[in-house]
């Protein structure tokens, strides 16, 4: 039905992890320490500024800038253990996914715009792995997109990010595959309270 | 932050703590269920290098430098240079695994500082059973050899299996670390290796106390003892362990936390023929008729099977002569066989400390053995939420978890006339160990207990902790992995508080309490999601998007965002127009104005905003009663440097509100949330 980004791969030793990088990963890793400071995790402030630097050099993005709310929201469906912050391999993997989202938005901007309008949301979503039915694509719309139906670049993200957590926060819960979950108010209060 | 959850679980966010805890409450960690460390499978991992004829290699923990250590055994230091990794049929002609059945000579150290590991490795061979749980049988270099092995470890509450390859690390053609006195026989330096493993390298171990290797190797719960300043009833204490088949061991004390080359350095004789920095066991109690009076005594051995104690009792000894003769028979081994007997206030006074590790029932096989019963919380500290520091820090004290204990049943002891239950509170913080390398180490930790009113139901608050003092406490804060305290207090009610000594310090802990007697524990409050006042949502239908602005001057706020008007228009409008009407603006208006009230009321300091503690208190104020965890998510969502501004503290209003009354939507199944993919999705991604 829905195809969220890969889990992430079992946690190696820090030893081996650093030993076993490619250059690629050298590289991210340095860039991820000067962004993170010395606690080594990111808080939404840190996300924040790095997400804006990155694309206020891409033109041809629409956006008004990501807002602290919306990168609280995206830390926080990342988060395993409350910390309020992301640690080297979930700031990695977030990275990838918004590469590979970004990418998905330039090649479904059909008009050129720098937005996605109503009617090209629903071919880019499936190309990021979310084909939903249309009352989802409504809702998405609804909530994301501005008065006039467009999903600029931060909004588009945002929404792609706690999507694809949700839809593997369900795979996880659905032990049985039965496409079905339960849980009880506890849990379903840090699910959608931590969001 | 980092996932540090159990290698079970594979994805991030809340959802995987939640499975994690329902993998857990269906046996995970258990024993014989015990977790697969990263996902590794002993038994296809072996198969699949016996299929293609090669031996295993672990790609986990590579026989390469940084496996080795960080700082003494850093890559490229004067320890580490020219070591190679071998197996052991490159080492010896026959390799086995166990020769002649594991046996205290089996250990000789190596070139690290991990005595404390061996020692807890001897003691561990003198209880077959209980040495097979970590050293699984059926291993061996002969039958279905592949180049790996397997062992299981107790960490925080889970056992855990750790596979690894037989590649070791050697200089000068030497194993390192822990060798054998036997050159070919290498069960235990492949455990140590699994033990490395697990905590990220060889020089992770490097300095520790024996009880972390007990409770690592047992599940057990350890009581360390300064015989100096001993308890009155010590000798009650060690007759009900040896009863319940407790690991004992006693040591006279030497330092031995840094990297020590030779056995020599440690251990050095006294007069009487007692070895300094030496782990013994203590095997047995005895009172004997001694010239018309009972004389107390004690036995211990010495797992090196000989270099026996010289005094008072000791095997030959002219003190045997003056009691009766079927006794000393029965008692009085002349054997040079390293176990001797001493009068018990000659053991206070010889020896430095006393370690009793309790085992669980799980550990117990003979039915016969009266065993503690165990309850067991796993819980976390975050700064701003629930990292309330000790009582040092009056503001904060009361925020830290807090978990209620009944005790029921005094114990039935004869000799004791006070009418006491007695128990056992162990906290332990988790995973600092393998921390070290990035220079963090151990927080200072400990525990307060309070008497709770009989008719107080609620989790103590800051008035009740400031104006009562604690009825029991934790012997010391301390910066090691566990601190456990035995206590004695009359039947009743009483709430323990874990904390670390500075307010702010984050970690995760796991607290054991075990009781001799019947007895209930809870998480308090830890069940109650309660809404009181009037919470139900009306949801009329209309157009017009509305925001507005807050002008006081006594709210700090940074002003509504758009992305919080979103949110709030979803959550208060369910006919899917995306605006809000008259009527809704005004329900949400009325709501704003009195979550204003309480924000009001609640923000003790005038500071125009709420910490951490103040948010607790207005969020209950405002009819929601939560759990810690919950309190802890509220905080790590909504805080920005620690405090919750106004904006934030609607958004998380109306979102609390609005999640509590969508948990009815899906349908009730006793008390379970039933929702299906797309219900899901939308209660979740679009708020």
């Amino acid at each position: 039905m829905f195809v969220p980004s890969e889990p992430p791969p079992p946690r190696r030793p820090v030893a081996y992890a650093e030993q076993h990088e490619s250059d690629e990963e050298k590289q991210f890793r340095k860039v991820f320490q000067q962004l993170a400071g010395e606690d080594m995790e990111v808080s939404p402030t840190e996300l924040m500024n790095i997400l804006n630097r990155i694309i206020s050099k891409h033109g041809d993005l629409k956006t008004d800038g990501f807002t602290i709310e919306n990168c609280r929201s995206m830390v926080a469906v990342m988060d395993s253990d409350s910390t309020g912050k992301l640690g080297f391999h979930e700031f990695k993997h977030l990275w990838n996914n918004v590469k590979r989202w970004q990418a998905v938005y330039k090649s479904h901007d059909a008009d050129g715009s720098g937005v996605i309008g109503a009617d090209e949301l629903p071919g880019a979503f499936t190309a990021a792995g979310f084909p939903l039915d249309s009352q989802l694509f409504n809702m998405i719309i609804r909530r994301y997109s501005d008065e006039n139906g467009n999903m600029d670049f931060d909004n588009y993200i945002g929404c792609l990010v706690r999507l694809d957590a949700m839809c593997r926060a369900f795979k996880t819960l659905d032990k049985d595959n039965n496409g079905t979950i339960k849980v009880n108010v506890q849990e379903w209060l840090q699910l959608t309270m931590y969001s | 932050g980092p996932a540090n959850l159990p290698g079970y679980v594979r994805d991030w966010g809340v959802s995987s703590r939640i499975y994690a805890n329902r993998l857990r409450a269906e046996g995970m960690g258990s024993h014989e269920q015990a977790v697969k460390f990263s996902n590794q499978d002993y038994e296809a991992l072996k198969q699949e290098c016996l299929g293609s004829g090669s031996l295993f290699e672990d790609p986990l923990f590579p026989a390469e430098p940084p496996s080795l250590g960080f700082k003494e055994l850093a890559p490229y230091s004067a320890k580490t240079r020219d070591v190679e990794w071998m197996r052991p049929s490159e080492l010896a002609g026959d390799p086995q695994f166990i020769v002649g059945g594991a046996t205290r000579t089996d250990i000789c150290q190596g070139a690290l500082g991990d005595c404390w590991l061996l020692a807890a490795i001897g003691s561990l061979t003198l209880n077959e059973r209980l040495l097979h749980r970590v050293v699984p049988h059926g291993q061996s270099f002969q039958d279905d050899y592949a180049g790996i092995f397997h062992f299981q470890f107790w960490q925080y509450g889970d056992w855990i299996d750790v596979v690894i390859d037989d590649r070791l690390p050697v200089k000068d053609g030497e194993l390192m670390f822990v060798h054998s006195a036997e050159g070919n026989e290498f069960w235990s330096a492949l455990l140590e290796k699994a033990y490395a493993k697990l905590n990220g390298s060889y020089e992770a171990l490097s300095g520790g106390s024996t009880t972390e290797g007990f409770e690592d190797f047992t599940g057990g719960v350890s009581e360390m003892y300064e015989l100096r300043k001993a308890p009155r009833d010590l000798y009650r204490i060690i007759r009900k362990a040896l009863d319940r088949g407790s690991l004992l061991g006693c040591s006279i004390d030497v330092n031995c936390t840094t990297l020590i080359t030779s056995a020599f350095d440690m251990e050095a004789v006294t007069f009487k023929k007692l070895v300094k920095g030496h782990a013994y066991s203590v095997t047995g109690l005895k009172e004997v008729n001694y010239r018309g009076r009972m004389e107390r005594l004690i036995r211990i051995r010495n797992p090196w099977g000989q270099v026996e104690w010289t005094g008072a009792w000791s095997d030959s000894s002219s003190e045997w002569d003056q009691i009766d003769q079927s006794e000393r028979e029965d008692l009085n081994c002349q054997m040079e066989d390293g176990e001797f007997w001493m009068s018990f206030s000659e053991f206070l006074r010889q020896f430095s400390r006393l370690e009793i590790c309790n085992l669980t029932p799980d550990a117990l096989c003979e039915d016969s053995l009266s065993h503690w019963n165990t309850m067991k919380f796993y819980g976390t500290w975050r700064k701003g939420s629930t990292a309330g520091g000790c009582r040092n820090n009056p503001n904060t004290f009361w925020i830290n978890p807090q978990y209620k204990i009944t005790l029921l049943e005094e114990d039935d002891d004869p000799e004791d006339e006070e009418m006491a239950c007695s128990f056992l509170v162990a906290l332990m913080q988790k995973d600092r160990r393998r921390y070290r390398r990035q220079g963090q180490d151990m927080h200072t930790i400990g525990f307060a207990l309070y008497e709770v009113m009989r008719l107080s139901k609620c989790a103590l608050e800051e008035e009740f902790l400031l104006n009562h003092s604690s009825c029991a406490r934790s012997e010391t804060f301390i910066n090691l992995r566990e601190v456990s305290t035995r206590l004695r207090l009359p039947p009743g009610e009483y709430l323990v508080v874990p904390s670390t000594f500075d307010a702010g310090q984050e970690a995760d802990f796991v607290l054991r309490v075990f009781t001799e007697k019947q007895s209930e524990t809870e998480f308090h409050c830890s069940l109650q999601v309660s809404v009181y006042g009037s919470s139900q949502l009306l949801v009329p239908q209309s157009s017009l998007l509305t925001t507005y602005c807050i002008t006081d001057k006594d709210l700090i706020t940074d002003g509504f965002s758009i992305e919080s008007c979103r949110t709030m228009v979803n959550l208060m409008d369910k006919d899917g127009s995306a605006r809000l009407g008259m009527v809704e603006f005004q329900i949400l208006w009325n709501k704003i104005r009195k979550w204003l009230t309480i924000f009001r009321q609640y923000d003790i300091d005038k500071s125009g905003a709420m910490s951490s503690y103040e948010m607790r208190m207005a969020v209950e104020g405002a009819g929601f009663k939560l759990n810690n965890k919950l309190n802890q998510i509220l905080v790590a969502r909504y805080a920005e440097n620690e405090m919750i501004d106004f904006d934030n503290f609607i958004c998380c209003l109306v979102k609390l509100e609005a999640m509590f009354n969508s948990s009815t939507v899906g349908g009730h199944d006793e008390q379970l949330i039933g929702l299906n993919f797309t219900l899901f999705l939308a209660l979740t991604s679009f708020s």
